[in-house]
């Protein structure tokens, strides 16, 4: 190939806070390449994007862009050399047509030019038929689907002439039709001499499209191979890496009565179709799959966020209707929510405010604060749970990603649940607050909860789970009986013997 | 035409309301009446317009009728000093172009919330001005009122500015990059980073921008009579933001125009006469334009829960 | 560093209501001396007078309990410009119950009361069932409720000639103090133990904080969110009435404006205009220091005889707020300057 790649990324590193995640990540893109990313959600690929993209900068390493040095790259800059990337979550402007967003995105930033709108709705219009996509350049954005607004982002990718593009799981939502029409863009994208990184989690699809493939594993990667060389089942031994290295409290209770019971449980506006499972007291049903699978989806169903409009939800032996959070609490359901900065710690707040949010109504009786009461129940939670915290009124942002996830724990302990729903509780924290969170976990199911884990960490799942359900296109794949092949979970997430649009 | 069912909603109820008119009090659109009538709405219109772009880029600026006020007196002085109409203009418009710069700096350089700020500089010019002036109206030199011209000229002048200004920059916002920014920059700030355009630079340029357009109407409102009265914007913010809110300009920005902003501003400067035409006491005025600004307000409210169910 | 930040803020907090009683004495202390005069017949008048202390107190009632209505409406990060409107709403109501509909008086202050509820019910059911924003609501309203009071009252009828016995409530003493001093300071004092003291007040914090948080912690939010636009119509109402009872009439201009002084005093009592943090006594020494700026700059000699002591005052409110406003957000502000600059 040529002899200065596209892109050489060298000992890439990037830290959040006291997360590392990008550990020295070396990485080189060709002219005409498609270079497929892979690794299970987590592993640093949406990271490795940002800093390519300039939205976030590394704390080390260097980029290189066609035999240049870059550095103090920006998203104005990255666009500038020709770097272009199609989000899963198109950043389109909602209240503008097709043709304008793709305009404001190719024309030149001078404020005084003429807007030629007969220019910019031909070219939006050719470049559309270019993907052949059916989408009027007249169209309000917000009018259109998710994949449709996702050919528009390709649209503007082509338009601008990007040397790199950087393709984030763009069939996700894509019918079959348009990923034939996609897949031809991308060859004809790479015969023109663009370099490609296409991430995706549909391994046919990587077989199909790509010339190589880097896999990454917590924030390292763990090889790049010619695809011819691979097959699915290397892959995702790559993927997945070594058995199982951490310990994993062993399961000791014994299940008992059903908690929580779904029959063709759905909601529409999120995409949660015909779930139907089982939930007994004392075990820890694990949910895998991977992004956009609806696992969080189903459990905002079970919180009431998005209430269900089919199905049967029972509680106890006796169905129960889930309108807002608020019904969830009152029958007994907690949540810990997958993004804990926005949804599970308000973070202004101490963490004593933080932990009896959900307990007004029994902590408090008459409404009226007991700042004492408050104060000895948070002192127990911390010191139970081991929260590395100042003390009870230091605000919840003060604290490190696992100390927060205990808080937001506390907080449903502390409401004494019959079921727990647990979202990515181990994601972006420490090693150590991860296992103390899993023994917590396993002593909350030994005392007879009913839990429901939901984590893309495949050996937590795997190792936590007294049953392990498979999720994928907003139903549940399969159920498989604890300590599964790891194998066997990644190939029923990534469906390879289903393949369906979302 | 779907795109502009808002605008034209508005059209037709203006449309209904001058039909309505026409039948119960022909009285209305006896010529010289309507020309004193549309004239007298020319400067709210001029900053109608300005206010549309705030709007449209997300912010508010409750200041105008301060700052109309503030440079209705400043160019009122100016004139009476003797000062040429030829640098007087100019003069109002830069003055207007600071008072706004200063809203812009707070809200673009500080991001203070817009409302704030210039519920703050509306205060403190308003005050500002009493203080100084003690409500003192100032005696303009006959050069001044009609721009020198004779009545009916000088209110034919005053309107054709006023439309020629709205069509410029109806036009501008449509088909000069710069107008296209201030939607990309209302609807949504961080797209409009990623596309390489400055969000806080055109938040402050809009208000600026508004500043210059209350300074022109200032001076549209001072030819207007003899005198300056120092209280003359007392209530204009309201009024502007109810036209261009009932135009179709939605709150949450990036959406609307200064056509629609345009019709709203008719339709709510119709509701004061047609009420003495109709022989409904004078005394609701307010309390309908009120009411029109919610209905306005209610309806974009339903219309976007059905459309969008993002989030 | 976050970290540190967020503690920084509450620390800020707590300097900030000390600088502002700092402020309030030192203000007082220089209207005290450069307020207070002897006049001819060698009698003591002027700022430093008790009369005039009870005046100031007597004037700040209506303002403060504005006030009071908007520090829970703002720390759930939302606002209410119609209170202003509101007041005059329910002062010519008030006014036509007990005149024209010949209801007592304490039948027609219940009425009002009642109407200003609904007047708060109105911007509660726009802003939580359409999820529409706060400021455009109220700004509606803010326009609809004055107007219905110009409505009323043709904008030229004034009630007048109320019994003695109301009267009393807003020009007399009772126990040492204006009369209406103790309703306001008893308004004052529920409405810091629901801040302070209830979870309601922890939940609008919450909400004001985020309101997402809010909502997975289970909080009901748009029954708080109801509730606090609820009370500001009710306590709108009453200080209508109060209104009414000092002057001895309603007329429908009553509280122009009063909403920007009511606003300024939160803000500058240290409740940030971004919701959560704040507090109901921060309030009250905003209110003061407002308060006394107003009548202490009506003592001075060169304001009085300039007879500008209005305009004085409003122009240093004004920049009073721009000034809190700005101190409020340096410390968000300079951390995002230092790299910004870098890139630039």
């Amino acid at each position: 190939m040529s002899p200065a790649p596209l892109l050489q990324l060298r000992r890439l590193v990037k830290n959040y806070g006291g997360v590392r995640a990008l550990r020295g990540v070396d990485f080189d893109l060709h002219a005409g390449e498609v270079h497929a990313l892979l690794g299970e959600n987590g592993a640093g690929k949406s990271t490795l994007i940002k800093v390519v993209t300039g939205a976030h900068a590394p704390n080390e390493g260097t980029i290189t862009i066609a035999g240049e040095p870059v550095s103090g790259l920006t998203p104005t800059s990255a666009r500038a050399l020709g770097i272009a990337c199609i989000y899963q979550q198109p950043a389109l402007f909602p209240d503008l047509t097709v043709a304008e967003n793709i305009g404001l995105r190719l024309e030149t930033a001078s404020a005084t030019r003429r807007v030629d709108w007969k220019a910019r709705r031909e070219r939006a219009a050719t470049l559309l038929a270019r993907i052949g996509a059916a989408i009027s350049p007249d169209a309000e954005v917000r009018a259109l689907s998710m994949p449709e607004q996702q050919l528009v982002e390709i649209a503007c990718a082509l338009g601008a002439g990007a040397r790199i593009v950087i393709m984030d799981e763009p069939t996700a939502s894509l019918t079959q039709k348009e990923q034939h029409l996609l897949f031809a863009v991308v060859r004809e994208l790479s015969k023109s001499g663009v370099g490609v990184i296409y991430i995706s989690h549909r391994l046919e699809e990587i077989f199909d499209l790509a010339d190589r493939v880097t896999v990454l594993r917590d924030g390292e990667s763990v090889g790049t191979h010619p695809v011819g060389a691979m097959n699915e089942a290397s892959l995702i031994r790559l993927m997945v890496g070594r058995e199982v290295a951490q310990i994993y409290p062993p399961s000791e209770s014994a299940a008992g009565e059903v908690v929580l019971a779904l029959r063709a449980v759905g909601c529409a506006a999120s995409g949660v179709r015909d779930v139907t499972l089982e939930v007994r007291a004392g075990e820890i049903l694990g949910l895998a799959g991977l992004v956009g699978a609806g696992r969080t989806e189903l459990a905002r169903v079970l919180f009431g966020l998005t209430p269900a409009d089919a199905g049967d939800i029972m509680l106890n032996g006796r169905s129960i209707a889930l309108r807002s959070p608020q019904d969830a609490v009152a029958h007994g359901i907690a949540y810990v929510p997958e993004d804990r900065r926005r949804h599970g710690v308000v973070l202004e707040m101490p963490i004593a405010h933080n932990m009896t949010m959900a307990i007004h109504r029994r902590l408090f009786i008459g409404a009226w604060l007991r700042f004492g009461a408050e104060r000895s129940l948070a002192l127990e939670f911390i010191r139970d749970l081991a929260v590395k915290c100042a003390g009870p009124d230091a605000p919840g942002g003060s604290l490190s990603g696992g100390n927060q996830q205990k808080v937001s724990l506390a907080r449903w302990l502390a409401t004494k649940p019959k079921l727990l729903i647990l979202d990515e509780p181990t994601q972006g924290v420490d090693v150590g607050a991860k296992s103390e969170i899993h023994k917590i976990v396993r002593r909350l199911a030994k005392e007879g909860l009913g839990v429901i884990l939901i984590s893309s960490d495949l050996p937590e799942v795997i190792g936590m789970s007294d049953r392990i359900g498979v999720m994928g296109g907003g139903t549940l794949r399969a159920i498989l009986p604890a300590k599964s092949d790891p194998h066997a979970v990644m190939a029923a997430a990534l469906g390879t013997t289903e393949k369906g649009a979302a | 035409m779907k795109r502009y069912f808002r605008e034209l909603s508005v059209v037709a109820a203006l449309g209904a309301v001058l039909l309505g008119l026409a039948i119960f009090a022909p009285a209305f659109f006896q010529p010289q009446p309507l020309l004193s009538l549309v004239t007298r709405e020319a400067p709210t219109l001029v900053v109608a317009c300005g206010m549309a772009l705030v709007i449209i880029c997300r912010q508010i600026d409750i200041s105008v009728g301060s700052m109309f006020s503030v440079c209705s007196v400043c160019a009122g002085l100016l004139a009476a000093r003797g000062w040429p109409l030829a640098l007087v203009l100019p003069a109002a418009a830069a003055l207007g172009a600071i008072l706004g710069a200063v809203n812009g700096i707070l809200v673009a350089g500080l991001r203070l919330p817009s409302i704030v700020v210039t519920l703050a500089t509306m205060v403190t010019l308003r005050q500002g001005l009493n203080l100084v002036r003690q409500g003192e109206f100032v005696n303009l030199p006959d050069s001044v009122q009609w721009f020198g011209l004779s009545q009916s000229a000088g209110q034919w002048a005053l309107v054709v500015a006023a439309l020629a200004l709205l069509i410029a920059l109806g036009v501008a916002m449509r088909h000069l990059a710069i107008g296209r920014f201030v939607y990309a920059v209302g609807t949504d700030a961080e797209a409009a980073r990623l596309a390489g355009i400055r969000p806080q630079l055109v938040t402050f340029l809009v208000f600026v921008f508004i500043g210059v357009l209350t300074g022109l109407a200032a001076m549209m409102n001072i030819a207007q009579s003899p005198q300056v009265q120092p209280l003359s914007g007392m209530g204009l913010e309201l009024k502007v933001i109810a036209a261009v809110v009932v135009g179709g300009v939605a709150i949450s920005g990036g959406r609307g125009n200064l056509w629609g902003a345009f019709a709203g501003l008719l339709l709510l400067a119709c509701v004061a006469p047609a009420l003495t035409h109709l022989h409904i006491e004078a005394y609701w005025e307010k309390a309908i334009q009120g009411a029109i600004i919610l209905l306005a307000v209610v309806a974009d409210g339903v219309r976007s829960r059905k459309g969008g169910g993002n989030t | 560093m976050n970290a540190t930040g967020k503690r920084d803020w509450n620390a800020l907090l707590l300097r900030h209501e000390m600088l502002l009683l700092y402020v309030l004495v030192a203000e007082w202390l220089f209207f005290y001396f450069a307020g207070t005069t002897t006049n001819r017949r060698g009698v003591i008048v002027g700022f430093g007078t008790l009369d005039r202390q009870f005046d100031i107190l007597r004037h700040s009632c209506e303002i403060g309990l504005l006030a009071l209505a908007l520090t829970p409406v703002i720390l759930t990060a939302g606002i209410d410009l119609s209170v202003g409107s509101l007041l005059g709403l329910c002062a010519i109501l008030f006014g036509k119950f007990w005149h024209d509909g010949g209801l007592s008086i304490p039948v027609a202050a219940a009425l009002a009361l009642g109407c200003g509820a609904i007047g708060g019910g109105l911007n509660a059911a726009l802003i939580t069932t359409l999820r529409l924003p706060p400021l455009i609501v109220t700004l509606g309203t803010y326009s609809l409720f004055r107007g219905l009071a110009e409505a009323i009252t043709h904008g030229a009828i004034t009630y007048t000639d109320f019994p003695e016995s109301f009267l009393f409530l807003g020009q007399e003493r009772w126990l040492g103090l204006p009369t209406q001093a103790w309703l306001f300071l008893g308004v004052a004092a529920a409405v810091w133990v629901l801040v302070h003291r209830t979870t309601f007040g922890r939940s609008i914090r919450a909400i004001g904080f985020s309101p997402e948080g809010a909502r997975y912690a289970g909080l009901p939010v748009n029954r708080r969110l109801a509730l606090v636009y609820v009370l500001a119509g009710l306590i709108a109402a009453l200080a209508a009435i109060i209104y009414t009872a000092r002057l001895g009439q309603a007329k429908a201009d009553a509280g122009t404006g009063y909403e920007l002084f009511a606003i300024t005093a939160v803000v500058l009592g240290g409740t940030s205009i971004f919701g959560g943090a704040g507090s109901v006594h921060g309030t009250l020494l905003g209110v003061a220091a407002i308060a006394v700026l107003k009548n202490g700059l009506a003592c001075l000699p060169v304001v009085m005889r300039m007879n500008a002591a209005e305009e004085m005052s409003g122009l240093l409110t004004g920049a009073l707020l721009l000034l809190a406003l700005t101190v409020s957000v340096l410390p968000k502000i300079l951390p995002t300057l230092r790299p910004k600059r870098h890139a630039g």
